[in-house]
């Protein structure tokens, strides 16, 4: 850091920094999400005691002006409490109202730093700046400043992450952008499973609000009604209820979709990856590169049928995603066509030019015969509850044999499927592995990033000449599996990926 | 029809391992089995048949708790090298599992009370994968410290966060 930084940086008393005062005023906004709720159900109180209109009027905006003055006031002493600081060594938060704590982030340690502003705070130009040290000891393993103003947090990450390293490789393309937003690619916003549940779960979160509002729809008879003109009209009601659920499903995944990947924007800047997204809520992620361990490209059934795939980071120290949070920390890209897929993976692990795709083997048809067993086997297996069922209670239909039925040839095509997914590969770089059906994925995992080896081999796989071999690392789910592969080359393939680690224990028999 | 395969690893647990895992399962298995005569002398009508039964399950508890730990002696094994930490475990499933030294992040040794009476102690060397710890069960305590003094020592010579 150079001095003329450190004096824009340090303009106050030891360094120590405000938090935006503006944000007080964003809060007052915000506080009308609490407000129309108390507003709405006082009101209906009120009004049910016979309250004259002017008397509610009056309550209602004497209990908007408390809890907006309730909220300024928290969030100004709030604000006052808070103090944070840059030094050359370390980030420092100072912050409680009743209980005081002072937080300290070495800036080598610094990973992340996730910049998010919410339509409110976006108004009033300001920010939420998370920095993560990718640590998983600690309560909270972030340290978040809450809000800063718009520029001074695009200053704060670049210091943090300058710091690290200083002015490599500026000839490489500054903002070279990997991927930007295709609007035609919303076409594969509705291939997920909550298209088709979503419509039931909006409708009883709707139930839920208007039950919290006073409006119950039970007690006032207009479930009842409903329920009348579905036993007048069954078909119909079954038909409208597929459609509105469908509908609802589809709009809520195109709008989600928007909401989460608008302006969706991936960079590579030199030792980082830049992530931007989101039409109202703004994000901006920013991840280092010596944290990526590979790239996984996951293609969840219905997406893979519809020719899509999503690439997602294999990284140290990603933080877990927030309850509130739409989409999964480490996703780099929205739902996109395959090949596109692909060339964003390849970009992001670096791939050399020239570099091919490393093909992937297939797996011994042995590991075939072993998922159709278990297809057959959870067949069985649903067969005979059925059956119990059956046998011991009498209002059991006759249908309900369908399921078994039905299940067989869907299981059986899941089987062959998975097996179809199974493969696995060596790069220059990297090792490949390939499985799953419902939810497959590829994964291209750095093999300097192998921090070890566990080899599974079941009493069954013994027979069949098979093993799993597994790579643990510190990245992403903590190990990739290469499932069923046949002994001979799981051992080789582990032996070559990572030199002298399993290679003295590997006999010749 | 293969012809590469992994080897078993050098070392064994401590013979007085197999004393304690006895104890083990016989903590379990003995209140098993006597819940089971107790239910059946109690809460049954005792038909023969059911006798059988609780019987044969009796039986199988013990013979197993008595049984289990002779096999798991000789399936458990370890062995630590220059380069890596390298054990194999398991009867119906077996499992191999290497680290490198240079990945090793922490080492700890641990002591039950009942295996305070024996003697013996683990060791556990962590990796920074949230997957793959190792554990080097039931060794001679002072054994199991001095295996953890020296994978300690290697460890720290090891530069780097070992991600």
């Amino acid at each position: 850091m150079t001095t003329a930084q450190e004096q824009e940086i340090l303009p106050e008393q030891g360094g120590w920094r405000k938090l935006a005062s503006r944000s007080v005023a964003a809060s007052m906004v915000m506080s009308v999400a609490v407000i129309v709720p108390v507003v709405v159900v006082l009101g209906r109180i009120l009004l049910g005691e016979n309250w004259s209109f002017p008397a509610v009027a009056g309550v209602n905006a004497l209990a908007a002006v408390v809890i907006m003055a309730a909220v300024a006031v928290y969030d100004l002493l709030r604000l006052r409490t808070t103090r944070w600081r840059l030094t050359d060594e370390r980030l420092e938060l100072r912050s409680g109202i009743a209980e005081r704590r002072h937080r300290s982030v070495p800036l080598d340690r610094v990973r992340s730093v996730d910049i998010t502003a919410d339509p409110v705070r976006r108004a009033f130009g300001l920010a939420v700046v998370k920095v993560g040290t990718g640590e998983h000891t600690g309560e909270s393993k972030e340290l978040t400043l809450d809000p800063l103003v718009r520029p001074e947090a695009e200053e704060l990450r670049r210091t943090l992450l300058e710091t690290e390293r200083p002015q490599e490789g500026t000839a490489a393309a500054a903002d070279a952008a990997v991927a930007r937003l295709d609007w035609a690619w919303i076409r594969y916003a509705p291939l997920s499973i909550w298209t088709f549940v979503g419509g039931a779960i909006v409708a009883g979160a709707l139930y839920k609000l208007l039950d919290v509002l006073g409006f119950n729809l039970v007690s006032d008879g207009t479930l009842t009604q409903a329920w009348s003109w579905v036993r007048a009209h069954p078909w119909l009601a079954a038909l409208a209820f597929v459609a509105a659920n469908v509908f609802v499903g589809l709009v809520g995944a195109l709008g989600l979709f928007a909401e989460t990947w608008g302006r969706y924007r991936l960079e590579r800047e030199p030792g980082r990856l830049r992530l931007h997204r989101g039409l109202l809520t703004t994000r901006s992620l920013t991840l280092e590169e010596r944290r990526l361990r590979g790239v996984e490209v996951a293609e969840p059934l219905l997406l893979r049928l519809g020719g899509g795939a999503k690439v997602k980071a294999v990284a140290t120290g990603l933080r877990k995603a927030e309850d509130n949070e739409t989409e999964d920390v480490a996703a780099l890209t929205p739902p996109m066509p395959r090949e596109l897929a692909w060339q964003v993976a390849a970009a992001v692990y670096g791939a050399l030019p020239g570099e091919e795709h490393p093909v992937l083997l297939r797996h011994p048809r042995a590991a075939r015969l072993r998922r159709l067993r278990w297809a057959v086997a959870y067949v069985v297996v649903l067969a005979a509850a059925v059956g119990v069922l059956d046998a011991v209670f009498t209002w059991v239909p006759v249908w309900a044999w369908a399921a078994p039925v039905v299940a067989l040839p869907v299981a059986l095509g899941l089987a062959v499927d998975a097996y179809r997914g199974l493969g696995h590969g060596l790069g220059p770089r990297h090792l490949l592995t390939r499985s799953g059906s419902a939810l497959r994925s590829t994964v291209a995992l750095d093999r300097s990033g192998i921090v070890g080896w566990t080899v599974r081999q079941s009493f069954f796989q013994r027979r069949a000449g098979l093993l799993t071999v597994s790579a643990t690392t510190a990245a992403g789910k903590g190990h990739y599996d290469v499932l069923d592969v046949a002994q001979d080359e799981g051992l080789r393939t582990a032996s070559v990926a990572v030199p002298g680690l399993l290679e003295p224990f590997v006999v010749r028999r | 029809m293969s012809t590469l395969a992994l080897r078993p690893p050098r070392h064994q647990a401590d013979p007085r391992a197999v004393s304690w895992w006895t104890v083990q399962s016989l903590l379990l298995a003995v209140p098993l089995a006597a819940a089971a005569a107790a239910a059946f002398w109690f809460f049954s009508d005792r038909p023969l048949w059911l006798g059988l039964v609780v019987a044969a399950f009796v039986v199988i508890c013990l013979v197993l708790a008595l049984v289990a730990p002779r096999a798991y002696y000789r399936v458990q094994r370890w062995e630590v090298t220059d380069d890596a930490v390298y054990t194999r475990q398991g009867w119906v499933t077996h499992t191999w599992r290497v680290a490198p030294m240079s990945r090793i992040q922490t080492v700890d040794t641990a002591r039950g009370p009942v295996q305070r009476l024996f003697g013996l102690a683990d060791v556990t060397v962590t990796t920074a994968s949230a997957a793959g710890h190792i554990k080097i069960e039931a060794l001679d305590h002072e054994q199991a410290a001095r295996l953890a003094e020296r994978l300690t020592a290697i460890t720290q010579a090891t530069p780097g966060d070992a991600t």
